[in-house]
C-alpha cells in the first residue's frame, strides 16, 4: 500500500503465516480441552459453594482456610559479610510442598504460565496450608503479597475482576469496567489498582477493595501527561499510587522508550493529586521504593536506574528494574537473561546471595512477596 | 443439544481453521505452537458456543492474541532465533534480492517478543489500523505504535537490507 519496505514486512508476515501446514483433529482436539476446561470450572464453583474441605488435586482455583501459617525457613544471613554471592541449593522435587523462601526473607507467592501449552496453568501459595496449589484455566492470576486474596482474570468475562478469598473459600466477580496492563496489589493485599479505560474514554484511576467496592477517579491526563507505558503503580507508602510522566525537553522517538520527568503521586482514597516526584524512569510497583523512601529503582529510558527521590538524581544503574527493597539497603530481583535464580544485593550492585529457582519454574512468571 | 453444538462446533473449525491456524502460526512462529495457540482458543469458544455461535471468529482471534500477549500466559523465557542462527545477508543484489529479504525479515520476525509480533500480525497480516489494533489488544494507540516502531527498529538492526528499504520511504506507523 505504500513503502518498499512496508510491502516487504507484509510479505514476510504473510509468508510466516503460510509456513503452517494443516493440522488433523483440531475440532475434535478443541472439544476434549474445552469439556475438561469446562468440567474444571464446574468442579471449583461447586467446591467453592459447598464449603467442602477439598483435597489437594489439580482444580482450577483452590485455597483452604487459613489456621497456622507457616513460615518459610529464611536463609542464612551469613552472604551479607561474603565478597562472592553464597549459591543456595536449588529446591527439589518436592518443592511446592513449602513455600520457596528468597533470600532477605521473601517468598516465591505465584507462578505463571509459559506459553499457553497447560492451558495457562501454574502455582499459587496458599499460604494456609504452606504449599502451593495448582491455578489453571484462568487468564490472569495475581496472589496478593499479602493475606488469602488472589486477582483473577478470565476472558469470558472482560471488564470483571475475580477474588478468590482463601479465608471464604469461595471467588466473587466483580465489574469494574475495563482495564489495561496488569492490576497490581497494595503491599497490604487488600487493595487492588486498575488503569480503567474503556474505549474511547479518558482514563481513570480504579480501586477494587477486598470487600468488592469499586471506586473509580478520573485523572486529568491533558495535566498529568503520560505517553508510552502509562499505568497506575502503588508507590511505597500503598496510600498513593503513580503515574509515568513524560518529559517535556529532548525528542521523542517511538523507538524508544519515552523520556520521564517524573511520577505524579495520586491519594488512592480520593484520587486527589498529592505531589510530584522527579525520577527519569518507571518504578515497577511498591517494592520499588526503598522503605525509608529515599531510594526508588525506575526503569529508565534505556536502562534500570537507582535514583534520588529528593531530586531525581541517578545514583546508579542497576541489572533489573522489577527489583524490590527488601529493606532500605537490599534489594532482591531476578538475574536477568539467567531466569534461574533470584539475587540479594547491595544498592552497589554487588551481588550477595543466589537462590535457584526449581527447574518448573525456569520459564514462568514468578510474583514474589515479603514471607 | 450438544450433538447440535458438536456439530455447528466442527463446521466451524472445519470451515475457518485454516486461516485461523495462519494467524496463530504468524504470532507462535511454529507448528506446535501454532496448533497449541489454536486449540486453546477454539477449546475456549466451545465452552461458549451457544452465546458466541453467530461471533465465533471474531471471539477466537481476540483470544487468539491476547493469550499470545498475556503476562500469564506469555513465555517468560521466549523461543527467540539467536542473533547468529540468522542467514548471511548477501552481499550482492539480485534477482532473488526480494525473496532474501523476506527469508531474513520472516526469520527475524520470530525474534521478537510476543507482543511485538503481535502488533505487526494485526497491522500487516489482517490489516487493522492502529486503533483497530489497539482496540483487539486492550492498550492505548500509542502502546500499539510504540511496540511496532521497536519492532521495526529491531528488524533494521537485524536485517540491513530492510533498513536500506526503510530509510528510503519511512515504514507507516
Amino acid at each position: 500500500m505504500s513503502s518498499p519496505a512496508e510491502e516487504a514486512l507484509r510479505a514476510a508476515v504473510r509468508d510466516l503465516a503460510r509456513q503452517a501446514r494443516p493440522a488433523p483433529d483440531l475440532a475434535a482436539g478443541a472439544m476434549r480441552r474445552g469439556r475438561r476446561l469446562r468440567a474444571r470450572r464446574r468442579a471449583a464453583v461447586a467446591a467453592a459453594a459447598a464449603l467442602v474441605a477439598v483435597a489437594a488435586v489439580a482444580l482450577p482455583f483452590v485455597l483452604l482456610r487459613p489456621e497456622s501459617p507457616v513460615r518459610p525457613a529464611v536463609p542464612e544471613p551469613t552472604a551479607t559479610v561474603t565478597p562472592t554471592p553464597e549459591l543456595l541449593p536449588t529446591p527439589g522435587p518436592s518443592w511446592s510442598a513449602s513455600p520457596l523462601a528468597l533470600p532477605g526473607g521473601w517468598v516465591v507467592t505465584g507462578a505463571g504460565r509459559g506459553g499457553s501449552s497447560q492451558g495457562g496453568s501454574g502455582w499459587v501459595l496458599d499460604r494456609s496450608q504452606g504449599r502451593y496449589r495448582p491455578v489453571q484455566g484462568y487468564d490472569g492470576v495475581w496472589p496478593a503479597p499479602e493475606g488469602t486474596l488472589t486477582a483473577l482474570a478470565d476472558e469470558d468475562r472482560p471488564g470483571e475482576i475475580g477474588l478468590a478469598d482463601a479465608a471464604r473459600r469461595r471467588t466473587d466477580w466483580f465489574r469494574t469496567g475495563k482495564w489495561l496492563m496488569q492490576p497490581q496489589w497494595s503491599p497490604d493485599g487488600r487493595r487492588l489498582l486498575l488503569t480503567i479505560q474503556g474505549e474511547g474514554e479518558p482514563m481513570r484511576l480504579g480501586v477494587l477493595d477486598a470487600d468488592g467496592g469499586v471506586r473509580t477517579f478520573p485523572v486529568d491526563t491533558d495535566r498529568y501527561f503520560c505517553t508510552d507505558y502509562c499505568f497506575f503503580t502503588w508507590a511505597g507508602d500503598g496510600r498513593e499510587v503513580a503515574l509515568q510522566q513524560t518529559g517535556s525537553g529532548g525528542p521523542q522517538s517511538e523507538s524508544a522508550r519515552h523520556p520521564r520527568r517524573g511520577v505524579q503521586l495520586f491519594s488512592a482514597e480520593d484520587g486527589r493529586p498529592t505531589r510530584f516526584v522527579a525520577m527519569p524512569g518507571d518504578p515497577a510497583g511498591p517494592w520499588a521504593w526503598s522503605p525509608n523512601g529515599r531510594l526508588v529503582v525506575v526503569q529508565g529510558q534505556r536502562e534500570p536506574l537507582l535514583v534520588e527521590t529528593a531530586d531525581g538524581r541517578v545514583v546508579r544503574s542497576l541489572p533489573a528494574a522489577d527489583a524490590a527493597f527488601v529493606t532500605d539497603d537490599r534489594l532482591l530481583y531476578r538475574r536477568p537473561y539467567g531466569d534461574r535464580d533470584f539475587v540479594l544485593a547491595d544498592p552497589t550492585g554487588r551481588e550477595l546471595v543466589r537462590q535457584p529457582l526449581p527447574p518448573e519454574l525456569v520459564d514462568r512468571i514468578v510474583t514474589v512477596a515479603p514471607s | 443439544m450438544a450433538e447440535v453444538t458438536d456439530g455447528e462446533f466442527t463446521a466451524f473449525v472445519n470451515d475457518r481453521g485454516e486461516a485461523l491456524l495462519r494467524v496463530a502460526y504468524a504470532l507462535a512462529g511454529s507448528q506446535h505452537g501454532a496448533e497449541d495457540l489454536l486449540q486453546n482458543a477454539l477449546a475456549k469458544a466451545y465452552t461458549r458456543w451457544p452465546q458466541i455461535r453467530g461471533d465465533a471468529e471474531p471471539y477466537v482471534r481476540r483470544i487468539l492474541y491476547h493469550d499470545q500477549v498475556s503476562g500469564w500466559r506469555r513465555r517468560a523465557r521466549r523461543p527467540e532465533v539467536p542473533l547468529d542462527a540468522l542467514p548471511e545477508v548477501p552481499a550482492e543484489r539480485d534477482s532473488g534480492h526480494d525473496a532474501d529479504l523476506r527469508m531474513l525479515l520472516r526469520d527475524a520476525l520470530l525474534t521478537l517478543p510476543p507482543r511485538q509480533r503481535a502488533v505487526l500480525t494485526l497491522r500487516y497480516l489482517e490489516d487493522l489500523s492502529v486503533e483497530q489494533t489497539a482496540a483487539l489488544l486492550g492498550c492505548r494507540t500509542g502502546t500499539v505504535a510504540s511496540q511496532a516502531s521497536r519492532a521495526l527498529a529491531k528488524l533494521r538492526r537485524l536485517v540491513p537490507a530492510f533498513a536500506e528499504y526503510a530509510d528510503r520511504p519511512e515504514v507507516s506507523r
